[in-house]
């Protein structure tokens, strides 16, 4: 009987655990973000493989995004003859939505996935180790830059794949389908918001944080040799993914009243 | 790219999404700059019902501020509105609220008063306009008919309906039937007195009878002056009958001007007269005729609008260019400097007037002939001015991409021949000049090549067949430009006659 009580309380008791290491990490990661020695250059590092490198999938995502969304909610549209609303429509959905939380997803994939696999690396073969032995905080060296990297780095990405979002759906909708331009601008202008973007910029941060977060907690937290490392791997990319996707729900209900 | 520094990179990227930002948030973040400053003026709505915050303030369309608060006061709404600072409204201002689109989006509307009003200050009220018929309104005037109508049925309803109604609608009916009745007995009644008013009828007729035989003499007396006066009317009747039949006949003056045959003949004449004329211009006789039918006129007047046209054009492809050249003379390691205005009043012809200034100075050659004492002497004598300037003037003209030049050259005879390519941006030019027996001509070869509008480069051959060592290889450059200003007075001239 108490058995069963355990089997049920065991993982909700590791996964309480789990969260307060991650939270500690993060508190750790903030503190040391705070005391020199300041490695910029590391950050920077950090910042173009997580930014810049990330560009193209963000890139192509964005605008299949856009050119989507435009091709579906027209044949909606269409049907009461609100063609028009096609730009409003899809900008909003980009903007507050799908730009943040495709890129975030994408650049999981792409960055936060390599994060913990190449701490977790770093950790099976005893390199951080190595890093504490010659007195350098691997939190402050491998972890806060990462995060402080995803934390600066999403908003820019979401920008930009909102826009180019915003590109494609105006090349399908005004080129394509034939959608009056002056309308379709007029609409985009009217309807959306300047807090529509701002919002949408400051969930991507927090998705940065997340998928930083949760990549560099899989890496460092890595056991058992190169099999450690893939799982781990495999499991920050689904971890993060879900945790952003659940956080969204959250930011979302705060932000848009 | 792979050179690049990663602050390089990061920081591009930053800024590309930095502009990206800022872009997106002008185009959609408009207003949203605008929302700080403005006046504010307030205005009482019976109703502010569906308005809201933020909806735009409009005149005429153009929206000139935002709906700032909206409060209760008195049982009626306070709108404040809060208008653009660079929009100037008059005290007789009025408000609106009106509805735009299918989904009924309602705003402020801004009746501007007469100019004369002054202007409003910011804190002021204004009054709600007369509401206009929107779908809205409509509604409202629609549920107060049917209010009305729904108020008169019902008094009718409460009148009619029920037992109380019936009754006294019975009770209406049995009065009238009474009342009918009453009529029928009075009329039996009374069939009597109905018999001696009859009576009295007949004794007055016949008191009247009596009366007429009595005067009878009198009447026949009226009777007879009827008929004198109905004679005399007879006779007026035939005397105007006699008028119209005179005229008629076209007796006097009003009967021939109306029967006279030679009036109308001669009307018939004078229009035909002007059908004549008519026929004439039209057939292009006489001056009008001629004027006016004559191909000749046609022509003149085309080939006089054409020599406007003309004129015009000349006036078009009139242009003066000012153009100053420097040829950096290798041999003598010193330049040479040209000053010229080109005067071209068409494409394919133009004058040139230039000063040189030439570092090898000018040589005047003279020769004095001297005769002492029987003995011939001829003195040469070459002088060298460094300081004097040349002149040219020439005239050229043009053939498809060939020129030809003729006149002064450096203040000497001479000719020259210019071949332009890669329309003219690029010019061959050889020039001759300076045909002295005593040596050989002045010959010069130049290539003018002109990258851009008003700047040329130029390089040549300068007095390549001299015999006093002067040839010399040059580099040089110039600016050239038309010139506007001159083109005005001077193509101020008397019209071409072809």
């Amino acid at each position: 009987m108490i058995r069963i009580f355990e089997s049920a309380g065991r993982p909700f008791v590791a996964f309480v655990e789990e969260f307060g290491r991650i939270l500690l990490l993060l508190i750790s990661a903030t503190a040391w973000l705070f005391r020199p020695p300041f490695r910029f250059r590391v950050v920077l590092k950090q910042m173009e493989f997580v930014g810049v490198k990330s560009i193209t999938v963000v890139l192509i995502t964005g605008a299949f995004t856009g050119m989507v969304l435009a091709l579906q909610t027209y044949h909606g549209f269409r049907m009461f003859g609100g063609e028009g609303l096609v730009g409003s429509t899809l900008t909003l959905a980009i903007t507050r939505e799908l730009g943040p939380v495709f890129t975030a997803l994408m650049v999981t994939g792409r960055a936060g996935s390599a994060m913990a696999a190449e701490i977790g690396t770093m950790k099976v073969t005893e390199q951080i180790d190595a890093l504490y032995t010659m007195s350098v905080s691997p939190v402050q060296f491998l972890i806060m830059p990462r995060i402080v990297a995803g934390i600066l780095m999403l908003p820019v990405l979401t920008v930009i794949s909102d826009f180019i979002g915003i590109v494609g759906g105006y090349f399908v909708g005004v080129k394509l389908l034939n959608i009056n331009s002056g309308i379709f601008m007029a609409r985009i202008v009217e309807i959306v918001d300047l807090d529509d973007i701002f919002n949408g910029l400051i969930k991507s941060a927090c998705f940065g944080l997340i998928l930083a977060l949760v990549g560099c907690y899989k890496g460092f937290y890595t056991t058992g040799g190169a099999e450690g490392v893939g799982k781990a791997t495999t499991q920050s990319v689904v971890y993060a993914s879900v945790a952003i996707l659940i956080s969204d729900y959250f930011l979302t209900s705060v932000m848009f009243r | 790219m792979s050179k690049l520094s990663v602050e390089a990179k990061v920081g591009f990227f930053v800024v590309i999404g930095i502009l990206l930002l800022g872009y997106m948030s002008m185009k959609v973040g408009k207003f949203s700059f605008k929302r700080g400053s403005g006046q504010d003026i307030s205005v009482f709505f019976d109703s502010a019902s569906g308005l809201s915050k933020d909806v735009p303030v409009e005149i005429a369309g153009v929206e000139v501020g935002r709906v700032r608060k909206i409060s209760l006061k008195n049982g009626k709404a306070l709108v404040t509105l809060r208008i653009n600072p660079d929009i100037k409204l008059r005290k007789d201002v009025k408000a609106a609220m009106r509805t735009r689109g299918i989904l009924g989006d309602k705003y402020v509307e801004l009746i501007p008063g007469s100019l004369a009003a002054p202007l409003i200050k910011a804190g002021e009220q204004i009054v709600q306009a007369a509401p206009v018929t929107d779908m809205n309104t409509l509604m409202n005037i629609l549920g107060e008919v049917a209010m009305n109508v729904k108020k008169l049925t019902k008094s009718l309803a409460n009148v009619f309906a029920g037992e109380k109604g019936e009754a006294s609608l019975r009770s209406i009916m049995d009065n009238t039937n009474e009342m009918v009745e009453a009529l029928n007995r009075t009329v039996q009644a009374n069939n009597k007195d109905f018999s001696a008013i009859i009576a009295n009828f007949t004794s007055f007729s016949e008191r009247l009878k009596d009366i007429g035989d009595a005067n009878s003499d009198d009447i026949r007396d009226i009777v007879a002056n009827m008929r004198a006066a109905s004679q005399r009317m007879e006779s007026l009747v035939a005397g105007i009958n006699d008028i119209t039949a005179k005229i008629n006949e076209g007796k006097g003056s009003i009967g021939k001007l109306v029967n006279d045959k030679e009036t109308i003949d001669s009307l018939n004449r004078s229009l035909a007269a002007l059908q004549n004329i008519t026929d004439k211009i039209n057939r292009g006789e006489g001056t009008i005729g001629k004027l006016i039918n004559d191909e000749e006129t046609v022509d003149n007047m085309n080939f006089a609008l054409a020599g406007i046209n003309d004129y015009i054009k000349k006036q078009d492809t009139f242009r003066t260019y000012f153009d100053y050249r420097g040829e950096y003379l290798f041999d003598s390691e010193e330049t040479k400097s040209y000053v010229s205005l080109r005067i071209q009043p068409r494409e394919d012809k133009y004058y040139l007037l230039q000063v040189i200034d030439d570092p090898r100075g000018r040589e005047t050659v003279k020769d004095t002939t001297r005769t002492i004492d029987g003995v011939t002497t001829t003195e040469h004598k070459v002088k060298v001015d460094r300081d004097e300037l040349k002149f040219s003037a020439q005239i050229a003209k043009r053939y498809y991409d060939l020129g030809l030049r003729g006149g002064i050259f450096e203040s000497t005879g001479g000719v020259g021949i210019d071949y332009y390519f890669f329309k003219d941006r690029l010019t061959l030019s050889l020039e001759a000049f300076d045909f002295d027996p005593d040596r050989n001509a002045h010959l010069k070869f130049k290539a003018d090549f002109k990258p851009v509008n008003h700047i040329y480069i130029s390089s040549g051959f300068d007095d390549f067949i001299s015999d006093e060592g002067r040839e010399s290889f040059f580099i040089g450059a110039g600016i050239s430009f038309a010139d506007e200003d001159i083109k005005t007075f001077l193509s101020d001239i008397p019209i071409p006659m072809n």
